[in-house]
């Protein structure tokens, strides 16, 4: 594996639940940059993202993390992800502490190396004060910056979310943007969903957008703007979804 | 047709979410399927037409068991005197366990229902809102009661005793008291102990509250006794006035067999005490609801710098954080434990010497299996993140291994000390017993690992309607190395034949029921 190798590269991955979820999509994310996957709701986004962690079995396609194949190595493909969905994935008779040792238990990370991590993160995220309470308590926006912050314990190089910003108040919402924006300038590679336009306008190097199943677009915020002659991303987005709709 | 914001119209919305209520818990898919299991089937709006025919049925049923019953009764024609004491005593019984049912009502209407918040949000008056709450919870206390018992007055009418229709009025009444003190005690217990607290203590008496019944109806089995008990309880009720058939004791009884007097007595009783608790106590029941509103969020003690014990093995990493998730919820505890109420009358048999051996080693094997059965579910099918695990790096067969072990290690360790006190004693019976406990531990584990759907933790007690087979699988299992345990015991003192050919045809069963549950494993992703 070198560096030339993309941080995710998915070929004809293809799924249904009846009726296609995600239709031979083809995507290329590359390493240390943040991509934004935006659609419609019901577009595949989720889909895409719950396969590319293996989290559930595609139809068809296939999907290398790191340049590892997901199918044959699926733990090695795993080491170097971590995955944030829209609902965090928190235990509420745990602590925060006990969370990040249990994560990073799963993750295989020394006893020296997680600590100083672990407490990095939580004064990092404004946990520290709330490192002996049990998660059950927390409001949506400490499940979530809890959540990633045992996202980030093994320090994952592809770092997969789940609309992350969903549910928290602008305070959190910058912290994790922050977050998101030192992982990518340290080397590390996102990809996100987000029903927040703003967010992938500012953010995002590439926006891929998937309407169907399908991938209808992707480039630079610049290269969709001349494409569609349109001004914000929402107009972009608006006239991508609509226009293949009509 | 009510007034919207009146009582009886809040009494229709109640009785409108509890019908509702019923299709949710007859329809509820206990599984967490995971993102596309969204679009799963609907959940009911209301109960089908096949569960209402299963209603009436069991009703009709009951009516013609009432019928059977009260013909036979009403041959010996026994007098209202007396009768009226086995009934006042059975309406004891059951005021118990309406008054766990009333806890566990109180504490879903204070704690879980959402629509509080919107109701006292509204221009009506608190009082009001408390009030109909109060009448819902008499009214969901006492239905089972009217349902089960009703029968038996209605038949009795045909018997020519109209009277025994006032049990409908002694029983709502003694629902109506259970209801205020439920919630009177509920309101007690968030005034000292603090609303997350009550939730917790109210939820765990109210599920030991019948088992409290079970083990007091044998706790006469449970001592020693020179006297024959009809003869002692004869004694008590004739000789002395406190128990006689005129004595004051027996007033409910009376009421329930019409007597006007104890009839008018109750229903001013339920009614006082109904006006005294929504007239006193609904602000206070307010000021619980604002308490519960606060109470998951705890604030943790002052604390320095966190501390993390990070553990080396993947293994003990997923097995402490295991037994920390069940030993961190009481009710769950409670739960669990509760199974362990019922084999204490058999374990109190086997120290007095009435059984020995074969019963022990029947016993242990049994209760291990239930309790593998228990945690195994707990920790194997209601995962709450799932696809945390899913998403590490982790083989899976590591994390069931570990996983397997959590739900195996409390029950091995809790019968360890028998094991070996029996070992010592009687070294072959120690070892077979040792042997059934172990093959029936490893059983009920692998059935829940491969059989077993997945589920809440809070559906824990209704698991059975979601894990029908799972739950088939482990009872038929437990009994086959409960029955093993049994007979080898048996063999290694008494060595008959044919006790022979019963182990090992319950050795065959065992091992047989582990390989069709492996036959009939849920395919992993």
């Amino acid at each position: 594996m070198n560096d030339d190798t993309p941080a995710l590269r998915l070929s004809g991955l293809s799924k249904s639940f009846g009726r296609p979820a995600v239709d031979g999509l083809d995507l290329v994310v590359r390493r240390g940059e943040l991509y934004a996957l935006l659609g419609p709701n019901g577009a595949g986004k989720t889909t895409t993202l719950r396969m590319v962690t293996g989290l559930l079995a595609p139809d068809a396609g296939r999907v290398e993390v790191l340049g590892i194949d997901l199918a044959r190595d699926p733990a090695g493909a795993k080491r170097g992800m971590a995955y944030l969905p829209d609902d965090p994935l928190l235990y509420g008779k745990l602590k925060p502490t006990e969370y990040l040792e249990f994560v990073a238990g799963l993750w295989g990370i020394r006893a020296q190396d997680a600590e100083p991590r672990a407490r990095r993160l939580l004064d990092w995220l404004d946990l520290t004060k709330h490192a002996h309470e049990l998660t059950e308590g927390f409001s949506r926006g400490m499940k979530q910056k809890l959540a990633l912050a045992g996202a980030l314990i093994h320090e994952p190089q592809l770092l997969i979310l789940d609309e992350p910003l969903t549910g928290l108040d602008a305070a959190a919402a910058r912290q994790v943007k922050d977050l998101l924006v030192s992982h990518v300038e340290r080397g590390g590679t996102v990809i996100l969903t987000t029903h927040i336009l703003e967010v992938a306008e500012r953010l995002a190097q590439r926006i891929g957008i998937i309407r169907q199943g399908r991938l209808i677009a992707q480039g630079t915020l610049a290269e969709l703007r001349e494409r569609t002659q349109a001004g914000s991303l929402e107009d972009v987005f608006l006239h991508l979804t609509e226009g293949h709709a009509q | 047709m009510s007034a919207p914001g009146s009582i009886p119209w809040l009494l229709a919305h109640e009785l409108r979410l509890a019908w509702y209520g019923a299709a949710v818990n007859a329809g509820r898919k206990g599984g967490k399927e995971g993102k596309e299991g969204k679009g799963g089937k609907a959940v009911k709006r209301r109960p089908g037409f096949v569960g209402i025919g299963f209603g009436l049925v069991g009703y009709i049923a009951l009516h013609a068991v009432a019928f059977a019953l009260l013909r036979k009764l009403d041959g010996d024609a026994m007098p209202d005197a007396v009768l009226a004491m086995p009934l006042t005593v059975l309406l004891a019984v059951c005021a118990t366990f309406m008054l766990s049912s009333a806890l566990k009502s109180c504490v879903v209407a204070m704690f879980e229902r959402g629509d509080l918040d919107l109701l006292l949000s509204s221009p009506l008056p608190s009082r009001s809102i408390f009030a109909v709450r109060l009448l819902g919870i008499a009214a969901s206390t006492a239905l089972p009661y009217f349902f089960l018992a009703g029968p038996f007055a209605n038949m009795a009418v045909v018997f020519g005793h109209p009277g025994w229709l006032g049990l409908y009025v002694a029983v709502g009444a003694c629902a109506m008291l259970m209801a205020c003190a439920g919630m009177l005690l509920t309101l007690a217990l968030v005034r000292v102990l603090g609303a997350r607290r009550t939730r917790v203590v109210a939820q765990v008496v109210g599920a030991i509250a019948g088992a409290l019944i079970f083990l007091l109806t044998q706790a006469y089995n449970l001592t020693r006794h020179d006297r024959d008990p009809t003869s002692m309880l004869l004694a008590l009720l004739s000789n002395n006035h406190l128990f006689g058939p005129d004595s004051a004791l027996w007033l409910p009884g009376r009421a329930i067999l019409g007597a006007a007097g104890p009839l008018l007595g109750a229903v001013g009783v339920a009614a006082l005490a109904f006006a005294l608790t929504a007239g006193r106590t609904h602000r206070f029941f307010v000021h619980g609801l604002q308490q519960a509103a606060g109470s998951a969020r705890v604030q943790a003690r002052p604390a320095g710098a966190p501390r993390f014990r990070f553990r080396a093995s993947l293994f003990d990493t997923i097995v402490v954080k295991e037994w920390r998730l069940i030993a961190r919820d009481p009710h769950l505890i409670a739960q669990v434990l509760l199974q362990l109420v019922y084999l204490v009358p058999l374990f109190a048999l086997i120290l007095r010497g009435d059984a020995v051996g074969p019963a022990l080693g029947a016993g242990l094997t049994l209760l291990c299996s239930s309790l593998t059965g228990s945690l195994g579910w707990i920790v194997l099918s209601a995962e709450d993140a799932p696809d945390l695990l899913l998403a590490a790096p982790v083989p899976r067969r590591t994390l069931q291994l570990a996983k397997l072990a959590a739900a195996a290690m409390p029950p091995l360790l809790l019968v360890a000390l028998p094991l070996v006190w029996m070992t010592v004693h009687a070294p072959t019976t120690g070892l077979l017993v040792a042997f059934t406990v172990t093959a029936a531990v490893l059983s009920a584990g692998l059935i829940v690992l491969w059989v077993g759907r997945p589920g809440l933790r809070s559906d824990f007690k209704a698991r059975g309607k979601e894990n029908f087979l799972c739950n088939m699988l482990e009872l038929a299992s437990s009994l086959c190395w409960g029955g093993l345990g049994w007979f080898l015991v048996a063999l290694a003192t008494q060595g008959e034949t044919w006790m022979w050919k019963a182990a090992a045809g319950t050795l065959v069963g065992g091992v047989g029921i582990v390989l069709l549950a492996r036959l009939l494993r849920r395919r992993p992703l």
